[in-house]
């Protein structure tokens, strides 16, 4: 896994990561298998995380990832600006077996072009991986990615191929739009850690900074020193201001 | 895409604008069934943050449908730029979030407060308030001499942030510093002292100050300022002025030396609505941004049926949607007559108007917003006469710090409790004479300037409520500079309505995020 512990005090960063993608094409299960290595079937669409952190760990440094989860703003459009505010990388996630997912995938791609921070690094994410056959793929890289044939798909009554999204539609895509793309399973656990650590390689090192409070807005310039510190008031500060 | 109407909701809340989200937020661990919706297609409402492109889709919307009230009498002016490729232009739309509601907040206001409590302040950047500035005509300044009329001879004098630098003031003399300091003094603790004002109480604040104080003429304009008030000075009265002035001196020094107020960073309090409706959604509300409720002619909303004993309500919605709901939340939808209309003006201009912001203290953080105030009278129009009953003119003024606009520029956010022509008129002039009175260079220039009409509105409520009498009568406040307390207190009052008895603590939560705090900070 990504989080194998580093003996040496590396240089840590945090990144902020957005969710983006269809309902249900598996983002909060992406994640809970990044961050808690756990997979839950049919579960209740997310509620209770508004962001969840997990460390990467690089070779020369650590990158923390600060992942916003879309708390079911995506099902209607409702995404606020805020949400994609300083977001340094984004997993836009859609569903091998269905198609529709990856337009919609082509949609959010568009919107963080509109909405994101210019140098946003984005991953194209193909998911349900395990509901493919492993001869599904329709070519050959394909096979070598495939998981251990555990897991077959006991939902397709014929047992067969739930692919409808080819592989090749979706790479040729991302590469035509200076995406990182990788078909995982949040199920059997294929390729997740590996999106994660592409996504922190890919991160430029101009781009990065010390770590920060969780949920606090990344910024590069000078304005850190702007910030007001809410927690710091005075439970009973003087009657009048200034010292008199 | 998915539909609503499979779902019997607890409640409906209509508008995401500043009450209605942090309501949204009071009941986000609530486990009610909230849908939460907008007819626009962004939130925030009349507290909402524009990109360029949005405030022109927002202003064209707002023409294409004269009732879209609250704002009205929109226009946006870009300058002609004469050469694009010499001298400062504007950047790219989403360098900009332009607030509909820059207020700054007092730092001992009930909303930071709950915003720590409630952990959404997480999310948050707050900016410190730096600076206030008066305008003032110098010290010949004699009521309607024609010099008057051009603005050039303005200049801005700092409000003194309390006893210290009063005593410090090099310009006043022995006897006014005296009188200051005296009712500095007093102001620390008015209310223990109601001999002294009390029977002023309803008379105007500057004949208070002459009579109990002693306070010359020429003092009353930065005390007045302080007091925010939208009126002139002779209907701004002893018992409105002195809880606001006390407010102001009371802040400072609060969360670090020097400043009192801070404002929230990427446009204003449309920022605090996203992050509320965000964390309602992440316990578990449903959005949807671009659905209104439809209504009837005469405005009241289309009420289907109503059943049983727990009434259920059906509503539509525009798109002709049927919503199944026990209670509904929203705007009432008649304006009144009587509630007042302000003119305001957004002006972004190509200079950082490094003067307005000196540093506010050592170890202070350096502020993103001073506040410019244009004392009823200090501005002539030509064409006008009875000026004294002109109300002052505030004028906000955030730098890029503030997140609002690119590094280089700033943006002034001036209102007036007037409508109608002359309100731009007055807006525009202070902008002027603000630029013109500030030694830069290059002179600022100005790249875009937006200015509307807004009335003030009746707030939210329970909407078909068993009783159906309306909740509360207050008014909307986001046309306040600073952010009101008495939001916070309607928003409570209809969450404990809504709660009933196992209502619990107001905006008091958990971190939710088991695994965040374990190595940070
Ligand atoms: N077979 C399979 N099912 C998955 C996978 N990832 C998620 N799911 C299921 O898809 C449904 C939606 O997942 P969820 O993570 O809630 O999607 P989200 O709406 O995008 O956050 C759930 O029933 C998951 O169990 C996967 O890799 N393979
Ligand atoms: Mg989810």
């Amino acid at each position: 896994m990504a989080d194998s512990g580093a003996s040496q005090p590396k240089p840590s960063s945090s990144v902020k990561l957005v969710l983006l993608g269809e309902a249900a094409v598996g983002k909060s299960s992406l994640v809970m298998r990044f961050v808690n290595n756990d997979f839950q079937e049919n579960k209740e669409p997310t509620i209770g995380a508004a962001f969840l952190t997990q460390k990467c760990n690089l070779p020369t440094r650590t990158i923390k990832f600060e992942i916003w989860d879309t708390a079911g703003q995506e099902r209607f459009a409702s995404l606020a600006p805020m949400y994609y505010r300083n977001a340094q990388a984004a997993l836009v996630v859609y569903d091998i077996t269905k198609p529709s997912s990856l337009t919609k995938a082509q949609h959010w791609v568009a919107e963080l072009q509109r909405q994101a921070s210019p140098g946003i690094v984005i991953a194209l994410v193909g998911n349900k991986y395990d509901l493919a056959s492993p001869s599904g793929g329709d070519n050959a890289e394909d096979a070598d990615a495939a998981p251990a044939a555990e897991g077959e798909n006991p939902e397709e009554e014929d047992s067969a191929d739930a692919r409808r999204v080819p592989t090749k539609t979706a790479k040729a895509y991302a590469d035509e739009e200076s995406l990182l793309f990788f078909e995982t399973s949040a199920k059997t656990g294929m390729n997740v850690a590996e999106v994660f650590t592409a996504i922190a390689n890919a991160i430029p090192e101009t781009s990065l900074k010390g770590p920060r409070g969780v949920g606090g807005q990344t910024n590069l310039n000078r304005q850190e020193d702007a910030r007001v510190n809410l927690t710091g008031g005075r439970a009973e500060g003087p009657k009048e201001g200034c010292a008199c | 895409m998915e539909t609503l109407d499979g779902t019997e909701w607890d409640l409906l809340i209509v508008g995401t604008g500043l009450p209605q989200s942090l309501l949204a937020l009071a009941l986000s661990r609530s486990g009610k069934k909230i849908l939460h919706i907008d007819q626009n297609d962004y939130y925030g409402g009349p507290e909402a943050a524009f990109s360029l492109q949005e405030v022109e889709e927002w202003g064209k919307g707002l023409a294409d449908d004269p009732s879209s009230a609250p704002f009205s009498s929109i226009s946006i002016t870009k300058p002609e730029q004469v050469d694009p490729d010499e001298g400062p232009s504007l950047s790219f739309s989403r360098a900009y979030s332009l607030a509909l509601c820059p207020q700054l907040i007092y730092a001992r206001s009930t909303l930071l407060q709950h915003l720590v409590s409630s952990k959404v302040y997480r999310q948050l950047e707050f900016l410190a308030v730096g600076s206030f500035w008066v305008y003032s005509l110098g010290a010949d300044e004699t009521a309607g001499s024609p010099e008057a009329l051009t603005p050039v001879g303005g200049r801005l004098l700092r409000v003194p942030n309390g006893r210290e630098d009063v005593f410090q003031d090099q310009v006043l003399d022995f006897k006014a510093k005296r009188a200051l300091m005296k009712f500095l003094r007093f102001i620390a603790d008015y209310e223990e002292q109601p001999e002294v004002w009390e029977d002023h109480r309803n008379k105007p604040f500057p004949s208070f100050l002459t009579e109990q104080f002693k306070i010359p003429a020429s003092l009353h304009a930065p005390l007045l300022a302080l007091t925010l008030s939208p009126a002139v000075p002779a209907q701004t009265t002893t018992d409105h002025a002195l809880p606001r002035i006390a407010r102001h001196l009371r802040s400072i020094g609060f969360f670090g030396a020097g400043f009192g107020s801070v404002i929230p960073k990427w446009g204003g309090m449309s920022e605090i609505t996203q992050v509320a409706c965000r964390a309602s959604a992440v316990g578990g509300g449903v959005y949807v941004l671009g659905k209104g409720l439809s209504t009837t002619l005469d405005g009241s909303i289309n009420l289907d049926h109503q059943e049983g004993e727990t009434p259920i309500y059906k509503v539509r919605l525009k798109d002709g949607e049927l919503i199944t709901t026990g209670q509904i939340v929203g705007d009432p939808s008649h304006p009144r007559l009587e509630d007042p209309a302000y003119c305001r003006s957004i002006t972004v201009v190509s200079s950082t108007l490094d003067p307005l912001f000196p540093p506010i203290a050592e170890d202070a953080p350096s502020p993103a917003c001073a506040v410019v105030i244009f004392p009823s009278g200090t501005l002539k129009l030509d064409t006008a006469d009875g000026e004294a009953k002109v109300p002052p003119v505030y004028i906000s003024v955030h730098n890029s710090d503030a997140g609002e606009c690119p590094a280089g520029q700033s943006v002034l956010y001036a209102s007036i409790a007037l409508k109608g022509t002359a309100g731009f008129q007055y807006l525009k002039k202070s902008v002027e004479a603000l630029l013109l009175s500030l030694d830069v260079t290059p002179s600022p220039t100005t790249l875009l300037s937006v200015q509307y009409e807004q009335q003030s509105r009746p707030s939210m409520q329970l909407l078909a409520s068993e009783t159906d009498e309306p909740t509360n009568n207050s008014s909307s406040s986001s046309m306040d500079l600073a952010f009101d307390d008495s939001v916070l207190d309607q928003v409570k009052g209809l969450w404990q309505e809504i709660m009933g008895e196992d209502a619990g603590k107001f905006l008091v939560f958990e971190d939710r995020e088991a695994n965040m705090t374990e190595d940070d900070e």
